[in-house]
């Protein structure tokens, strides 16, 4: 399997002329709103987990609908590049199709399922379980930028509290969930701190995800479109959890559990429940495809 | 339980674009009579104006020049006029006729997903036509019978936080007015009426930043509802017709349950006339806010954990009406202020 590359230049032979008045360019913006936005990717880059404030276009899909990934990813992507785009793990949920759609009909990019064969990955909520490569970028769509919100509303008081890395009420919320709960009770999005230094949300991914935010080859955006803010994970960087010294941070586990369709195990599962009991599916639906095809040819 | 996508995708977008713009174009099975361009409108004003009367609020969109809180006005200024002839039997959601049903939840529901008609995954686009009826072949799933509720069965097991049953009748708020504490049923219907841009306003702030944080949508229904009451000569249980409505269940966080101590899931209920899904989530957010507020991850104190804010603010109607009323002369009071301010010790410019 060769993996994917990013294209190196801006080749413009299918590039076609573009009446700018009447309509969109390519990838829907217009340069002065991609410079914008790559200027505040660059910071984002540069200072990793730090949320760079930038513009944020009003898009034709709904604020909190992943305008803040499209934004990214519109901003960024080339005529080579092989899109993918995944909600929960899914190529086929409603909210992926509809990105995906928009995407295709603004730009005219190639579009895939696979892991492995895409450039750049838009996702909702999940990091695809196969691991990405230096040549990928993995676009998240987040709802909440600010970590520090469910401990401090205000904006310019957060701003502080970063500057000074005071994470002190975010440690006493974590504390005071463990002793009453015996871990914290924030599932998805779980806080964590970038090369040693800013803590920031990655985003509602659920906690399995978390370890694998960690030395990532891929370079890893988030874009928050409603709040109007774009940080990074660059490519291998320290990624850790806040957790207390004497408490190992706990993942979701599926002990004992396989795909019902593709008999993985060790895997992020979808749990159905039906009038005949709990099922359980691989989350990602491209690694299921996977795991069956080469069971199949095994066979 | 986890948060999981609602999958089927392009089908079902291209199923439910074509349905939305079919009942916009008017070609909807049970939507008699109603101008479908007017429909959102329509459903909108007649929840804030509290009376259910398509032709009346048509004509309030009318005479209002499409100022819709504006036209809830009308209706609600018709209301004072008209006898009330009854109380309807309490309506259930699982009996309602579904047109639309999603779980943000679970991925699979006893009764599954119906994405029905829906504009959420219509583009924004100003470029595209205006909406044009679709294929007339689309399946419509308002025919099922009772459907149970989503969160059905993590409420059989006990894992979501139960009500005191309040046995006593509702209370009406357009016959008496509530005093702090104020009943559950009071909070309600003032949801139920209150403006859909004040109330979404007040549970954003709880989503972000000044109170919970995320709820999830346990289940949300759009459909068709028949109404039913005694009748005042027979005695007879009859049906006076049948209503658009929103229901809306959503889930918040867990907390211990001060009765017996056991990990439980709050809940929010929201319900309003029309099909207004905004409406219907914004009111289910307040409700899990104000009546749950110790099991916010943010703390206690949010803006929308207090009944006597939600209370007090969020009928359009009132704002509206007061909040216009500044155009009127002050010619008195104003003098009042210029002289007092003229009067004021340190008035240097006066000397």
């Amino acid at each position: 399997m060769t993996s994917p590359s990013r294209p190196t230049s801006t080749p413009s032979t299918r590039r076609k002329t573009i009446n700018t008045m009447t309509e969109p360019t390519f990838g829907f913006f217009d340069q002065d709103t991609k410079k914008e936005i790559r200027r505040a990717l660059l910071k984002a880059v540069s200072l990793p987990g730090y949320t760079v404030p930038f513009a944020s276009r009003e898009m034709p899909i709904a604020r909190g609908w992943g305008t803040g990934g499209l934004q990214i990813t519109l901003s960024l992507i080339e005529e080579d590049d092989v899109l993918k785009v995944i909600d929960q793990g899914c190529d086929g949920s409603v909210n992926a199709v509809n990105i995906r759609d928009f995407i295709v009909a603004t730009t005219g990019v190639r579009t895939t399922c696979h892991t492995s064969d895409a450039t750049v990955i838009q996702s909702r909520h999940r990091i695809p379980e196969q691991p990405l490569t230096e040549n990928q970028i993995l676009v998240l769509q987040v709802p909440v930028p600010e970590v520090l919100t469910t401990v401090e509303p205000d904006t310019g008081r957060q701003k502080d509290m970063h500057a000074h890395r005071d994470y002190s009420r975010l440690w006493v919320l974590l504390y005071e969930d463990t002793a009453q709960f015996g871990d914290s009770r924030i599932s998805s999005r779980y806080p964590v701190a970038v090369h040693d230094h800013y803590v920031m949300d990655p985003s509602p991914i659920p906690r399995y995800d978390i370890p694998r935010l960690h030395n990532n080859p891929a370079l890893l955006l988030f874009g928050a479109g409603r709040e109007k803010r774009i940080y990074a994970i660059p490519p291998f960087t320290t990624v850790t959890p806040l957790v207390f010294a004497d408490r190992p941070f706990r993942i979701e586990t599926f002990d004992g559990i396989c795909c019902e369709r593709c008999g993985t195990s060790g895997v992020f599962f979808d749990q159905v429940q039906r009038e005949d009991g709990t099922h359980y599916y691989c989350s990602d639906t491209d690694n299921c495809d996977s795991m069956l095809k080469r069971k199949q040819n095994a066979a | 339980m986890s948060y999981v996508a609602i999958k089927g995708g392009t089908e079902a977008i291209t199923a439910s674009k074509a349905l939305y713009k079919k009942m916009l174009a008017g070609e909807f099975p049970d939507i008699d009579g109603v101008q479908g361009q007017l429909l959102f409108g329509l459903d909108r004003i007649m929840g804030e104006g509290a009376l259910y009367s398509q032709q009346m609020g048509i004509r309030a969109i009318e005479y209002s020049g499409c100022d819709l809180l504006e036209a809830a006005f009308y209706l609600r200024a018709h209301r004072s006029t008209c006898r009330r002839a009854g109380i309807a039997e309490t309506v259930r959601t699982e009996d309602i006729r579904l047109v639309r049903r999603i779980s943000s939840a679970f991925k699979e529901i006893p009764g599954g997903q119906i994405l029905g008609p829906s504009s959420d995954y219509l583009f924004k686009l100003l470029a595209e036509k205006r909406p044009v009826p679709g294929p007339s072949t689309i399946p419509v799933a308002a025919a099922r019978g009772k459907v149970a509720g989503a969160l059905d069965e993590l409420r059989r097991q006990e894992r979501i936080l139960q009500l005191e049953v309040d046995q006593e009748e509702p209370f009406d708020i357009t016959r008496a007015t509530p005093l702090p504490p104020y009943p559950r049923s009071s909070l309600m219907q003032m949801m139920a009426r209150g403006e859909t841009g004040s109330m979404l306003a007040f549970a954003y702030t709880s989503l972000r930043g000044y109170g919970d944080v995320h709820p999830t949508i346990g289940e949300l229904r759009l459909g068709m509802v028949a109404l039913e009451t005694t009748h005042p000569f027979t005695g007879n249980r009859v049906t006076v017709g049948e209503i658009r409505v929103t229901a809306v269940e959503s889930v918040g966080s867990f907390k211990k349950d001060p009765r017996d101590g056991k990990l439980r899931l709050a809940t929010g209920f929201g319900f309003c006339f029309g099909f207004n899904e905004t409406k219907a989530i914004a009111m289910s957010i307040l409700d899990l806010a104000m009546t749950w507020p110790s099991f916010s991850i943010g703390g206690e104190d949010g803006v929308a954990t207090s009944p006597e804010m939600i209370m007090h603010h969020i009928d359009g109607i009132e704002s509206m009406g007061f909040t216009n009323h500044f155009k009127m002369p002050h010619y008195v009071t104003f003098q009042a202020d210029l002289h007092t301010f003229n009067k004021a010790k340190d008035n240097k410019h006066h000397d």
